[in-house]
């Protein structure tokens, strides 16, 4: 595996999942990750320190199943959850993708992102940065999302922060 | 009958006695909308209930060593509260007597100084003043020499079984006379593990567009579970049917005709309710007969319950499957800030602490499954009362007015806690009577405040 190709593979699944996203597309969204795949949060515990071990501190976001993933997704679009009527819209950013290691087994990527949201005729941003692990799936013609892990920069949370806004 | 008044200027101890009509034996019992959004009343109340006697301020493991420290406010005043080099705690003004800078600008640290980035005073842990600099050649006059340059300590500061508490008034009574029969509920945190309990790292701190006191109810309010949460609620019990391994707090639970619950108001306006539970869902339910054996049934059983209660003003516990401790901050008359915490046992198993943590994050996070849909309210509530053509109280503090009864029922009694009222049932009561407390206190004290200022003015 050549650094540009793996380059290229991680700045499409990235864009692709920007546009989910914004086009609330939940399920091509979940469609994205691995059954075992972890999503990570983590919460800062000070200015400098960001929290290192999901299991005995606490996170803004942790799971390490694609399953409670489709929980969230599901109570975004189940109309039980005021938090998410109306739903804000939003617009992902992603830059600055870099490579930090690539295999045919596995695919580890840097990127910076912004999203942008409005609700409630107000707009408000998160930003920070993001590290994905991606494995071969379809005997290597596709490739999923096996890690993901966000780090929020602004973690003063304006209400509430969910995972169509990071 | 009496309503509340709609619109007074200039509160007096009269219009402010007029924001309340407490006639509970008669089934009254209002409260005038305008002290969620007045910001006369929302300046009131920081001096007089924020600003004038105890509030919480840290628990003692968010700074366990020597020189650690902690920046916080008392109110809308910058606080520092710090270790020395003895271990000893201290609470301070974070205000350089010099020119009035921060003269620690962190959130939280370990520093044996703190230099004023301004000119150069510098501190110790101790709050002493160490260093004016080029004092010497400052020609400075008596008076300079005469006052203390150290920085200014919070008037009170005391400790109940590691929850530090501050006043920035001297002359109040004695905080384990303060926190009254609430101490109960403490201890029982406290007790959940023979070296005591412990804040996890890792917090978040959010706000909300709304007054603070939607947080001060909500926080003992069971009757908006079912409907703020039925997505959480949907979520819990399909786990539970597929016989996930991680399950929570099952809310369908909080309200049934099988499921008994309670609660109780305090002097000085904390209070707390209670509601039976299946305890299997609790990381601590493996430590019950070791619990019974230390502590004893009663406070066993009690800390298997789902357990939710205030230590007014601006603390609040919501103990169920696993704790949260947040602490509310008010901004504005319509903005708030939370900090939240998730405390466990100290010395808790591995497994324990692990399940413990992802059951906080998937309930009580502003990222998490429940509280967003809370935070919203809040900020709907805020923007429904903009209706002033409506009534000016509302209708939210009368379920259980006719069953709430003034002293102990007979749970209290094995609590051994003697609470100034006590409503008892099945969890489908969802009382309201158990905000009373808060607002007469609220009210009380804006109004005391008030006198006690015009009677020096005159």
């Amino acid at each position: 595996m050549q650094n540009e190709q793996a380059l290229k593979i991680g700045t499409d699944i990235l864009h692709r999942q920007g546009r989910m996203l914004d086009e609330q597309r939940w399920d091509d969204w979940l469609g994205l990750f691995t059954e075992a795949c972890e999503y990570w949060v983590p919460a800062w515990t000070s200015e400098t320190r960001l929290t290192q071990d999901p299991d005995s501190e606490v996170s803004l976001i942790y799971y390490d199943l694609r399953s409670r993933l489709a929980d969230r997704v599901w109570r975004v679009g189940s109309g039980q959850s005021v938090a998410n009527d109306p739903m804000p819209r939003t617009c992902h950013f992603v830059s600055n993708i870099d490579v930090d290691e690539c295999s045919d087994s596995r695919i580890k990527l840097f990127a910076c992102f912004r999203v942008d949201y409005h609700v409630n005729k107000q707009s408000f941003a998160f930003f920070g940065h993001y590290h994905y692990q991606l494995v071969p799936a379809d005997e290597g013609k596709n490739w999923l999302i096996d890690k993901k892990k966000v780090i929020i920069m602004n973690d003063y949370i304006p209400t509430m922060m969910d995972f169509y806004l990071v | 009958m009496n309503s509340p008044i709609a619109e007074p200027v200039n509160w007096q101890p009269e219009t402010l006695d007029k924001l309340l009509v407490d006639n509970v034996s008669g089934g009254q019992f209002e409260v005038s909308r305008d002290i969620y959004r007045d910001p006369e009343l929302f300046e009131l109340e920081l001096k007089h209930v924020f600003e004038s006697s105890w509030v919480f301020l840290a628990h003692e493991t968010q700074i366990p060593e020597p020189h650690d420290y902690l920046n916080i406010h008392i109110g809308r005043q910058p606080v520092i509260v710090m270790r020395d080099q003895a271990g000893d705690l201290r609470a301070f003004l974070n205000t350089c007597p010099h020119k009035g800078a921060l003269v620690c600008q962190n959130e939280s640290g370990n520093k044996k100084f703190h230099v004023c980035p301004y000119h150069g005073w510098t501190f110790d842990s101790a709050g002493n003043n160490i260093l004016v600099k080029d004092e010497a050649q400052g020609h400075y006059g008596q008076n300079f020499h005469n006052r203390g340059h150290g920085l200014e300590q919070v008037a009170r500061l005391e400790s109940y079984r590691g929850f530090l508490f501050g006043s920035l008034n001297a002359d109040v009574e004695p905080l384990r006379d303060y926190l009254d029969g609430i101490h109960v509920f403490l201890d029982m945190i406290v007790d959940q593990s023979a070296e005591g309990a412990e804040v996890i790292p890792g917090r978040s701190y959010y706000t909300f567009d709304a007054n603070w006191k939607m947080q001060l109810e909500n926080c003992v309010d069971a009757y908006h579970l079912t409907s703020t949460h039925p997505s959480f609620m949907t979520i819990t019990a399909s786990r539970a049917a597929g016989g996930s391994e991680f399950r929570n707090i099952d809310i369908a639970e909080f309200v049934s005709a099988d499921t008994a619950a309670g609660n109780y108001t305090f002097r000085n306006g904390h209070n707390a309710i209670w509601i039976d539970g299946p305890p299997e869902v609790k990381p601590l339910y493996a430590q019950y007969d070791e619990l019974c054996e230390r502590v004893g049934k009663v406070k066993a059983d009690l800390m298997m319950k789902t357990v939710n209660f205030t230590v007014f003003p601006n603390l609040q516990f919501s103990v169920n499957a696993c704790i949260q401790m947040r602490v509310m901050k008010p901004l504005q008359v319509n903005k708030t800030e939370m900090r939240s915490f998730c405390v466990g046992p100290k010395g808790e198993a591995k497994a324990q602490r692990q399940q413990r943590i992802h059951q906080f994050e998937d309930f009580f996070n502003p990222t998490g499954l429940a509280t967003p849909d809370d935070s919203r309210v809040y900020e709907s509530v805020q923007n429904g009362l903009g209706a002033r053509s409506a009534a000016t109280a509302g209708q939210g503090h009368d379920r259980g007015i006719s069953n709430v009864i003034d002293g102990p029922d007979e749970y209290a009694r094995q609590l051994q806690i003697n609470p100034v009222t006590s409503s008892s049932g099945t969890s489908e009561l969802q009382d309201e009577t158990v905000f009373h407390a808060s607002y007469r206190e609220l009210i009380r004290r804006m109004r005391d405040g008030v006198e006690k200022e015009s009677s020096h003015a005159k």
